[in-house]
């Protein structure tokens, strides 16, 4: 395949326009001794070609019923989602630098952080970043720009390779991160938060529900970490707000999180998207893009890039961050997921979750050599099973079925050894849900 | 006007639902439950079909209008890619699920990072990185690191000053103090005796975009390097212009030591209104411990994930990388080949000297007569009546044009930077060129009215900006 | 343009007003003029020290930032409010609503660097 329209006739009439005799006259400023002869790469496939290529590799990838989660899910994506992020006009259009020209996404992105304001309970919402790990450390940037505190609570409830992430990109700034440990209940004690966090603290990072799938008792904590005028940045699952409490009830500062369940696919937890919301107070010192709405000449509404002085165009080095792209195709996504629920249709999306984790969870518990590892604890879709059996003998089982088993939590911590962290949502029916028990009970 | 959402809203059957086959057990303590109402809207699936499709209808995309934003690489996204790109066995894969099971995915990562080795004369690519900023950060992450690994205190990285804003942001974001350079007026280049005046002991990077914003070749390049690498300093390419020089020539051979690329600029992938991207970062093999983890590697006949990497800068996000992003860059590098890919540049920079050709008697070209693959004029001298360049801009939507890039570089006063890619045929780029030409040569002096009242062919007419930054309104109510 | 008789100015556009041990600082008619619409400013915190030519605020329009540079060392003592909330103040009234900062200052005699009204309005 080849892209370029030209041809000779073509050619010959733009070379004379330019005053040269071929393309390489174009290179001449360019040192020869520098210059490649030819790559070594194989292509020039045809569609058809590439089309069959393709499948080829795309059937070494398995099929499979998923039970895992710990962070990206596999759940419904209605199909009007797919129709509108498969419109070309959005699909092909670049970041909206043109407003009067670009009026369709900006009402999009518009919407999205509406509704993320909406669900998360906050006043305001950028316009994406690029996942939910580097969301979490654009709000300990956030947090760090707001007053001259340098420490930086994380707990260790939240996604490990968040917590690498925000540990990569505070490697060179003064910050000090401390990780604080969750009780033997699974969630975090309110008076170890209480106790570790002081006047030199700028934020804590706390998930909810946890890695392990825990709702954590965010009212408590809050209070906690209130009481030392530091920040509470809040990591939450979108979904798990169907049914628990709004992040913006409990005085949370920065929420952030992953957005990859509002429409987009897993695709290897790639191309995703990270959403911030803030307090009113912190708008100014938010990193990304943000649309706004403003009229026009003849006083009509419409929507714009806004609060731009912020950004690195503007204001390079100085900028709250460098993030220029963002996921702005992901944000359209969620926009369009979020808007076709409903209040009660959004809740009862939530509710199956949770019912159909529970269903799993008191079938799953109940076999011999298996144990609910936080027998007390509400859980959204997400649980800890402890098991006397061999977890490589048990997935591997499970993987000769078909099914994604559950996630092996042994490098997660000396707690969590012969632990495992299964995740259930809307779309697994009962039917998967007994094979997979019925599978657990036979090893 | 389209309506909001929130206008939209009633009582009546929403899009979506779904049936749970289990019973309904979901009741959750008082305190964990949410007490504040949701918010979201009501509307049917047929009404928010209409309301989307009218909303797309409401933007110029590169697949309704010729797009000519300089520095963005707007190039024809080829439609194959998005078909495989569709494929469900690509999208329902799970991070964490065995590398058995997902052997085609690693296959696609490991092959575009040895493919794109190949096209930029680097050791090792890494595709984690979400985007262009992001990969400058991984980049310069990877630059401290080495200098720390070999116990050199060096905390300075010179950004000249026609450089994209990100560089300068991303070196301060990775902890580094930013020495400006000023570039040439003509060309943009770098001189060489400038920049020795700010080298010091404590630099440990220039970063330098090939070619310039200016759409100029570096001239000086094997000066420059030489000059760094005495130095004990590195060298950054960003990768942001390299659609002006693939197959011709390779910032490996020209001695950069650690490089980004932008897949939706260079390889095709579609911008989707402002991401998702993808910025892989290629560095030479003194460099490849310090990559983020994990590695994708081959082992015998097998793709596996490396995770011990003792020295590496760690994670940059979760997971892997923007993969539908990067199957759809390995689709256009199979689709293209080596000497496809290397006539992708060649067209790219014969379509931007052609229109230069047709402009540079006419209006003001500050870096001359040649450029890469894309240029920038100046349109000052020229501006009666107090006409700016976003007159201009304004003036082209009305023509059925996606504006160029305006105001950037910020060292040309008033520039309009034009990038036309190498899939536009002669007959748009003759069409645009007259129609920027009469803009700025007849409209601008005998109609100024139409340039002041421009656009008026679009959904909305001038926005107020600074209404919107002053009292900010960010969501409904 | 306005350039007031009575206030003193720096190169960078601020204008000060001596009160006993403490300065007023805004920016010059000229300088809100350049920036054009003023849409955001951030002011230091009461009790921040500043040092004399180093930026202590920012004024911001659509499409630019501009660093305020404090005219002498000293500490920040009280700053405007209603910039924060209504930034067009300093576009309409540069000398009095829309002063930004008082600097408590340290040492009177970095006070003979600024510039006396003739010599700003020839700089402009």
């Amino acid at each position: 395949m080849d892209y370029t329209p030209q041809n000779q006739k073509d050619k010959k009439q733009m070379f004379e326009s330019i005053g040269i005799g071929n393309i390489d006259e174009l290179f001449k400023i360019i040192p020869s001794h520098l210059k490649v002869k030819d790559l070594n790469i194989s292509g020039g496939k045809t569609e058809q070609e590439l089309l069959n290529y393709f499948l080829n590799i795309a059937s070494k990838n398995k099929k499979l019923i998923s039970f895992r989660g710990a962070g990206v899910y596999d759940h419904f994506i209605p199909s009007l989602v797919g129709e509108i992020i498969g419109r070309s006009e959005f699909w092909t259009a670049y970041t909206p630098y043109q407003a009067e020209a670009s009026q369709g996404t900006l009402q999009a992105v518009f919407e999205y952080q509406s509704l993320i304001c909406a669900l998360t309970g906050l006043d305001v919402s950028n316009a994406s970043l690029y996942d939910g790990a580097t969301a979490a450390a654009e709000a300990v940037l956030l947090a760090l720009r707001v007053g001259d505190k340098n420490k930086i609570l994380i707990s260790s409830g939240v996604h490990p390779e968040y917590i690498q992430t925000v540990k990569t990109y505070l490697e060179n700034s003064k910050a000090k991160i401390e990780i604080i440990s969750l009780s033997d209940n699974g969630r975090l004690d309110k008076n170890t938060v209480d106790s570790l966090t002081d006047y030199n603290t700028a934020a804590v990072v706390i998930q909810s529900p946890n890695y392990f799938g825990i709702v954590e008792y965010m009212d408590a904590l809050s209070l906690a970490i209130k009481s030392k005028n530091s920040l509470f940045i809040v990591i939450i699952n979108p979904l798990s707000l169907g049914v628990f409490k709004a992040p913006g009830e409990y005085n949370a500062d920065i929420v952030v999180g992953e957005g990859q369940a509002l429409g987009s696919s897993m695709s290897v937890g790639g191309a995703t998207i990270g959403f911030m919301a803030v307090k009113k107070s912190l708008e100014w010192k938010m990193p990304g893009r943000i649309v706004g709405q403003t009229t026009d000449r003849d006083g009509k509404r419409g929507f714009v890039l806004t609060l731009q002085s912020r950004e690195q165009h503007i204001r390079r080095e100085k900028a709250t961050s460098n993030i220029c792209t963002n996921a702005s195709l992901n944000a359209l996504a969620a926009c369009v997921f979020l808007s076709g629920w409903g209040n009660a249709g959004f809740s009862n999306l939530a509710e199956t979750n949770i019912s159909k984790a529970r269903y799993a969870f008191a079938k799953i518990k109940s076999l011999d050599g298996f144990k609910a590892k936080f027998e007390n604890e509400t859980f959204f879709n997400e649980f800890v099973i402890e098991t006397s059996k061999n977890i490589k003998k048990i997935n591997k089982v499970l993987l000769k079925n078909n099914i994604l088993g559950p996630l092996d939590l042994s490098n997660a911590g000396d707690n969590f050894k012969n632990c495992l962290l299964f995740c259930v949502t809307e779309q697994r029916t009962e039917a998967e849900i007994n094979r997979l028990v019925e599978l657990l009970m036979k090893i | 006007m389209e309506k909001l959402l929130n206008e939209l809203s009633s009582e009546c059957q929403s899009a979506y639902g779904v049936e749970c086959d289990v019973a309904i057990d979901a009741q959750v303590p008082e305190n964990l439950k949410r007490g504040i109402p949701l918010g979201l809207p009501s509307i049917t699936e047929n009404d928010l079909l209409r309301h989307f499709t009218n909303l797309s209808k409401k933007n110029y995309a590169l697949s309704t209008v010729f797009y000519p934003l300089g520095s963005c690489t707007m190039k024809y996204n080829p439609l194959i890619n998005e078909r495989i790109a569709k494929n469900d066995a690509f999208n329902n894969v799970h991070p964490y699920q065995p590398i058995e099971t997902m052997q085609g995915t690693l296959e696609v990562m490991y092959e575009l990072e040895k493919d794109l080795c190949e096209i930029t004369g680097m050791d090792t690519f890494s595709l984690q990185q979400a985007a262009g900023a992001h990969g400058e950060f991984a980049g310069l992450l990877v630059i401290a690191k080495y200098f720390k690994s070999i116990r050199q205190k060096r905390k300075k990285i010179i950004v000249p000053d026609s450089a994209h804003g990100t560089n300068p942001a991303s070196a301060a974001f990775a902890g580094f103090e930013i020495v400006p350079l000023k570039s040439e007026l003509d060309d943009g280049s770098v001189s060489h005796d400038k920049l020795k005046e700010v080298l010091t002991s404590e630099v440990a990077a220039l970063m330098l975009t090939v070619p310039n914003t200016l759409g100029i070749f570096e001239k000086n390049i094997v000066k420059i390097s030489k000059l760094i690498h005495d130095n004990g300093s590195l060298l950054y390419y960003d990768g942001a212009n390299f659609n002006a020089v693939m197959g011709i020539v390779r910032p490996g051979d020209m001695g950069f030591d650690v490089m980004h690329i932008n897949l939706h600029k260079t390889f095709s992938t579609p911008h989707g209104g402002g991401g998702p991207g993808s910025g892989p970062i290629g560095v030479k093999s003194f460099l490849e411990p310090f990559l983020p983890v994990p590695r994708v590697e081959k082992k015998k006949d097998k793709y596996v994930l490396n995770y011990k990497k003792l020295k590496s800068i760690g994670k940059l996000k979760a997971f892997f990388g923007n993969f539908p992003v990067i199957l759809r860059a390995y689709a256009y590098v199979k689709a293209l080949g080596g000497k496809g890919l290397k006539n992708v540049s060649k067209q790219a920079v014969l379509n931007a000297n052609y229109m230069l050709a047709k402009f540079k008697d006419k209006i003001n070209v500050p870096a001359g007569n040649r450029c890469m693959h894309e240029f920038v004029l100046s349109p000052k001298p020229l501006f009666k009546n107090d006409i700016r360049t976003i007159d201009i801009a304004k003036r082209l939507l009305d023509y059925g044009y996606y504006a160029p890039t305006i105001y950037f570089p910020l060292i040309v006063d008033e520039a309009i930077m034009i990038e036309p890619t190498e899939t536009e045929s002669k007959e748009t780029l003759d069409k645009f060129v007259n129609v920027v030409n009469k803009i700025i040569l007849e409209e601008s002096c005998q109609e100024l009215q139409k340039l002041k009242d421009a656009p008026i062919n679009t959904p909305v007419r001038r926005l107020n900006e600074v209404e919107a930054a002053r009292k900010p309104i960010l969501k409904w109510k | 343009m306005n350039i007031p008789q009575d206030l003193l100015y720096t190169k960078t556009h601020e204008w000060v007003k001596i009160e006993e041990n403490k300065i007023k600082v805004g920016i010059t008619d000229f300088a809100q003029h350049e920036i054009t619409d003023i849409v955001h400013v951030e002011l230091p915190e009461i009790g921040t020290g500043v040092k004399k030519e180093q930026p202590a605020a920012v004024v911001e329009s659509v499409k630019s930032a501009f660093d305020i540079y404090a005219p002498v060392s000293g500490k920040i003592v009280e700053i405007n409010n209603n910039v924060l909330g209504s930034p067009e103040l300093v576009n309409n009234s540069p000398y009095e609503e829309g002063y930004l900062f008082v600097i408590e200052f340290f040492n009177k005699k970095e006070l003979d660097d600024l510039l006396k009204a003739n010599d700003y309005k020839k700089l402009v």
